[in-house]
């Protein structure tokens, strides 16, 4: 078989497949025939086949690229300097990261056996899904930084070539991602739903129970792209800026010349912040997309009391449209190819040609799914809205940052004026340029909601918005790929100007490198829209953390007396609130208590249930309750309340929770939530913006010693100490990631144990709010400034070295640690509070009360 | 060693002598040896045999000595005040451009042979004086008019640049050229233009940024009669040859 058509081969092979089974209903007794021995439907394999098609294409354009010759000996020697800086910036941050997941694993471990406020293999998976965001990571990291030269050698044959290399070394980090989050993904939930309680012994786990522990896994993943993207994006801003401020605008020395001590680091960090910083950033996104839409699937089919097997359907569908969104992505890749005679325009059409192709091909495919599955028609809207808005939010930040178009070309303008007018205009249309995404994600979110049922049925519609950022994210392995090819051709144009390449190959990679400075700016769009969406169906779901983390509260507090009667539960008051209703049963093991186990909170809601209190302070009284979450065998004891209603009728809504914890607007605790969201986010940005400052000072203080200890490098007699370079950038970023990161970590659980459930609601929305439109308005200002300068620089307003270009400079220099630093690390910390808010949310309901009595703030 | 001589004319006057070669010369004018970068550098090689009984070039050669340790003498200053006058033309070997980061290029002289036609132009003077003038002249007009020493403002020779003024469709200064105050500019040429003035000054202390990107013709230098022409190649051949030297001048 010609090797280049494996990936043509291995999709279609799946595909098939799929088509195979469209003409196969899903069976209930093929489905959950059996409680115990849980069988899985064959398109359900569909997920782990299609990570595997991922990673296998991944490894076959890896090869295909390593087997390009690397060019001459300069070009290697260039290029192992870079690949050396980059292993060894992954030395320093695995390390690093490592001391963090172990701690974190050890405070996960006690929170779940210590204090019994969390599933026990939370801890044991929150490593493994930070591994895996981690090793894609590193995947990217080899492969972009072995593609360079390569990219820079094809590009001597052709620029199609170069394009092919460049792009599909890119799709490897795109594919990678895409295929070890399914894969994660898929291999915790064949675990969880089939071989667990096979293993360890007891009843299955529910399917609520099962989407929460595995939403909880998401916190390796948001930890691991937390320091990814903060390291990262300081790292290659303090390259930057050493590298620009003394090596272009002391020494005058130009762009990607050998002798800028810097340069080497400058080029590891382009691989470092757009490589293994935006995968490790969207692999979260990916995977926290799915698990989120999983857990709302879970709760809409609950609430409309749908049989375990659409339950089912609607747990894994978002699994399933990922698998095929990863089919069409290869067949995109392999579209990608250009002619000779390319233009800009038609380089930028040849990447979009494979974009728009995975966009179509996956809405016939999730005509497909919807049908295999049994879903409503509506989540066919919800996926088509959702590839819309990726591509709205693309177009709009294209549209935002390109030169092409009038919001920067205005900013160049105004350099006319000098630097002060050019960062007012910088900022201006930063702020102004956040109306698309913003009003695309509330246009979608709106629209996917109401088409969902939402105004009737509020899971459902949460479901459909939770559809809509899977939909948006199906696309990933081949967005993901333009973003990674960014840097490789960026890389590849350093290394063919600094290997003294001919002009047609410099002609080529700058083409190329042009076109990597649009997708990465779009890639950005495309990242902080995706945030955004999967902030919010996490939102929701961080209410079914609390629905949870009451039970789990409940059930340690196990306290059942022996049945006697027609009294066949035991009602204790828990506190604040909160009711343990016991049945007698359990064996005392934590696992065992919560299937016996019902938890209540008070309410006042038409759908209550009215219980008599057994024991606690309020003990001899009748309450309203409404049933937080029934465990295993308390489902199936039909269990009435005094005037005989079924307890299983009456779980509490979204709404209910929200009454209990009045998360409403008059409640200070909420408003000062929001406030310390939105706080969170500007200190945040000014933290990780000093970092930048702090670091790149010291890369700045190294070039001049450099210049000044050996002037033979100014004269091409002496090699610049690059290593140095590069450790001080490492040391740098990985010293002044440590507090912005703690911060994102430490304040959801600081304001969830001060404020309550209601606080962290707030500071949610806060964080979500503010958190969104600043990383646009950076992102977009940086992307926007960077281009003026280009702008200029390609002969407009003077050009080179002309005044505006000299104001164009500094607004670069500004725009630098917006676009690459702060702004992208908002969309970690937007997803990353929402993550560990539902992780510790056992910790929040069980002490928050505690300490808000004690603080006289209430519960 | 081997001593040779160069005269420093870009904004001011030297005739220094040197063990280094022209590139090394050039890097080390514009680098420093500790890293002291003082910009974009221009000298002319100087045949000392050409020179002449104007400067005793013979004690000047004698005076530049190795250094103790053995080294070469990178720089020793022969004459700061007057040198270009006194310097004959005929002695003028090759003009050297040298960027902020210390790369060299060589230019070789020649007579002009073909005269432009009339202005407007724009020159920029490097030596004696620095200021930035708009004229009607041509380049050998324009050197004559100035080193006539008839006229109330000339000197006894002079070196400057021909600079681009492109305009674009609207007739205004092209967006390309990096002059601070462009409009101002279009104003003197249009007043020379008109001919309500031979030539006018633009700007008595000129910072011109990217200033390799803004040569037109090239350089000249002389007085009278006695004139060399320096061409510069164009863009697309500094590129094309020259790769490395014109993106570092260009600021690339």
């Amino acid at each position: 078989m010609n090797k280049s058509r494996v990936p043509v081969v291995a999709t279609m092979i799946a595909l098939a497949l799929m088509a195979g089974m469209a003409g196969a209903q899903p069976d209930g007794a093929a489905a959950v025939a059996d409680e115990f021995n849980r069988q899985l439907p064959m398109w359900w394999f569909l997920a782990p086949l299609c990570s595997i098609i991922a990673l296998g294409s991944a490894a076959f354009f890896y090869r295909s690229m390593m087997k390009e010759a690397e060019g001459s000996p300069r070009m290697k020697e260039i290029a192992s300097y870079v690949r050396e800086g980059a292993y060894a910036y992954l030395r320093r941050q695995y390390l690093v990261v490592g001391i963090f997941f172990v701690v974190v694993f050890v405070l996960l471990l006690f929170m779940a056996i210590g204090l019994n406020v969390q599933h026990y293999l939370v801890p044991f998976a929150f490593m493994p899904s930070g591994f895996f965001s981690g090793l894609a990571g590193f995947f990217g990291m080899k492969t972009a930084t072995s593609a360079a030269s390569r990219t820079a050698h094809a590009a001597s044959q052709s620029l199609n070539k170069g394009l092919r290399v460049a792009f599909r070394s890119g799709a490897v980090m795109g594919l990678t991602v895409v295929g070890l989050a399914l894969l994660d993904n898929s291999i915790w939930f064949l675990y969880l739903y089939k071989f667990h309680h096979t293993i360890f012994g007891g009843e299955p786990m529910t399917m609520e129970t099962i989407t929460m522990v595995m939403i909880c896994f998401g916190m390796g993943a948001s930890s691991q792209a937390l320091f990814a993207r903060v390291g990262g994006g300081i790292y290659t801003k303090a390259a930057d800026v050493g590298a620009d401020l003394v090596g272009k605008v002391e020494a005058g020395i130009p762009e990607d010349d050998p002798r800028n001590p810097a340069t080497i680091a400058d080029n590891v960090g382009d691989n470092v912040g757009d490589v293994a910083g935006m995968g490790a950033d969207l692999y979260e996104s990916y995977a926290g997309a799915i698990l989120a839409a999983a857990a709302l699937g879970v709760a809409a089919a609950s609430t409309q009391g749908l049989s375990s097997e659409v339950m089912f359907n609607y747990m894994v569908a978002p699994a399933i449209l990922a698998a095929v969104g990863i089919l069409a992505s290869v067949v995109g890749i392999l579209v990608v190819r250009a002619n000779e005679d390319a233009t800009m325009t038609t380089l930028l059409h040849a990447l979009d040609r494979g974009i728009y192709l995975a966009s179509a091909l996956i809405v016939v495919a999730a005509v497909g799914v919807v049908m295999i599955l049994g879903l409503p028609w509506s989540i066919l809207w919800s996926i088509m809205i959702g590839l819309a808005l990726g591509l709205v939010i693309g177009k709009g930040t294209e549209w935002a940052t390109s030169a092409e178009y009038k919001p920067t070309q205005n900013i160049a303008e105004q350099s006319t004026t000098g630097p002060a007018t050019l960062i007012i205009g910088g900022i201006a249309e930063g702020m102004l340029s956040t109306w698309i995404p913003i009003l695309a994600v509330c246009l979608g979110m709106m629209s996917s909601f109401a088409l969902a049922g939402g105004f009737t049925d509020l899971f459902m519609g949460l479901y459909g918005i939770g559809i809509a950022a899977v939909g948006m994210l199906s696309t990933l392995g081949i967005t993901l790929a333009t973003d990674a090819y960014g840097p490789i051709s960026d890389n590849a144009g350093g290394i063919a100007e600094m290997a003294d390449m001919p002009k047609e190959v410099r002609e080529r990679t700058d083409m190329l490198d042009s076109l990597g400075n649009t997708t990465a700016a779009i890639g950005k769009g495309f990242a902080i829209g995706s945030a955004a969406l999967t902030a919010l169906a996490l939102l929701a779901s961080y209410v079914e953390s609390i629905r949870v983390g009451i039970h789990r509260e409940a059930a340690a507090a196990y306290t059942a007396p022996a049945p006697t009667g027609n009294d066949i539960f035991h009602v204790k008051d828990l506190g604040f609130g909160k009711f343990g209703v016991y049945i007698a049963g359990s064996s005392g093991s934590e696992t065992e208590n919560r299937l016996y186990t019902v938890s209540a909170i008070q309410t006042k809601s038409s759908h209550s249930v009215r219980l008599m209190v057994d024991e606690g302070p309020r003990a001899g009284e009748v309450l309203d309750l409404v049933i937080a979450d029934l465990g295993h065998h308390a489902r199936r004891m039909n269990l009435v309340d005094v005037e005989g209603n079924s307890l299983a009728d009456n779980r509490a809504s979204l709404d209910d929770f929200m009454i209990f914890y009045n998360v409403t607007l008059t409640n200070p605790k909420v408003l000062v939530g929001v406030f310390l969201g939105v706080l969170l986010v500007f200190v945040f940005s000014a933290m990780t913006m000093k970092a930048v400052g702090r670091a790149a000072a010291a890369m700045v203080n190294e070039v001049r010693r450099q210049f000044r200890e050996k002037p033979g490098i100014m004269q091409g007699t002496e090699t610049p100490d690059y290593a140095r370079c590069v450790a001080i950038s490492t040391a740098g970023a990985q010293k002044e990631m440590i507090l912005p990161s703690f911060l994102a970590l430490l304040v959801p659980i600081a304001v969830g144990l001060v404020l309550s459930v209601s606080g962290v609601m707030g500071m949610l929305v806060g964080t979500l709010c503010a958190g969104f439109a600043m990383a646009v308005y950076m992102a977009n200002a940086g992307g926007a400034w960077d281009n003026a300068k280009k702008y200029i620089e390609a002969g407009h307003h003077g050009g080179k070295g002309s005044d505006s270009h000299k104001a164009a400079v500094v607004g670069d220099t500004v725009g630098d640690p917006f676009k690459d630093t702060s702004g992208p690390s908002l969309n970690i910390l937007i997803k990353l509070t929402s993550i560990v808010s539902i992780v510790f949310a056992g910790l929040i309901v069980k002490f928050a009360p505690m300490i808000g009595q004690f603080l006289g703030i209430g519960y | 060693m081997e001593v040779r001589f160069y005269l420093l004319c870009n904004r001011y006057e030297a005739l220094v002598a040197s063990h280094l070669d022209p590139e090394s010369f050039g890097a080390y004018m514009a680098v420093g040896n500790l890293r002291q970068t003082t910009g974009e550098e221009i000298f002319i090689e100087i045949d000392p045999n050409k020179v002449g009984d104007a400067i005793d070039m013979e004690k000047a050669r004698e005076s530049c000595k190795p250094h103790r340790e053995g080294n070469p003498r990178r720089s020793k200053y022969i004459s700061v005040y007057r040198a270009l006058e006194r310097i004959p033309v005929e002695s003028m070997m090759n003009l050297h451009l040298v960027t902020r980061d210390g790369l060299t290029l060589a230019l070789e002289g020649q007579t002009l042979e073909k005269e432009e036609q009339n202005g407007p132009h724009m020159y920029m003077e490097l030596s004696p004086a620095g200021a930035l003038i708009v004229s009607s002249l041509a380049p050998k007009g324009f050197v004559q008019f100035i080193t006539n020493l008839q006229n109330p403002v000339s000197y006894p020779k002079v070196f400057l640049v021909d600079m681009l003024i492109d305009t674009d469709k609207e007739g205004k200064l092209a967006s390309y050229l990096p002059y601070s105050h462009p409009d101002h500019i279009s104003e003197c040429l249009r007043i020379v233009s008109d001919g309500k003035k031979i030539t006018k000054t633009v700007d008595r202390r000129p910072n011109v940024g990217s200033f390799y990107r803004t040569i037109r013709r090239g350089f000249y230098v002389g007085n009278g009669d006695a004139m060399k022409f320096y061409p510069y190649p164009s863009k697309a051949k500094l590129d094309e040859d020259h790769h490395r030297w014109w993106r570092s001048a260009s600021l690339g």
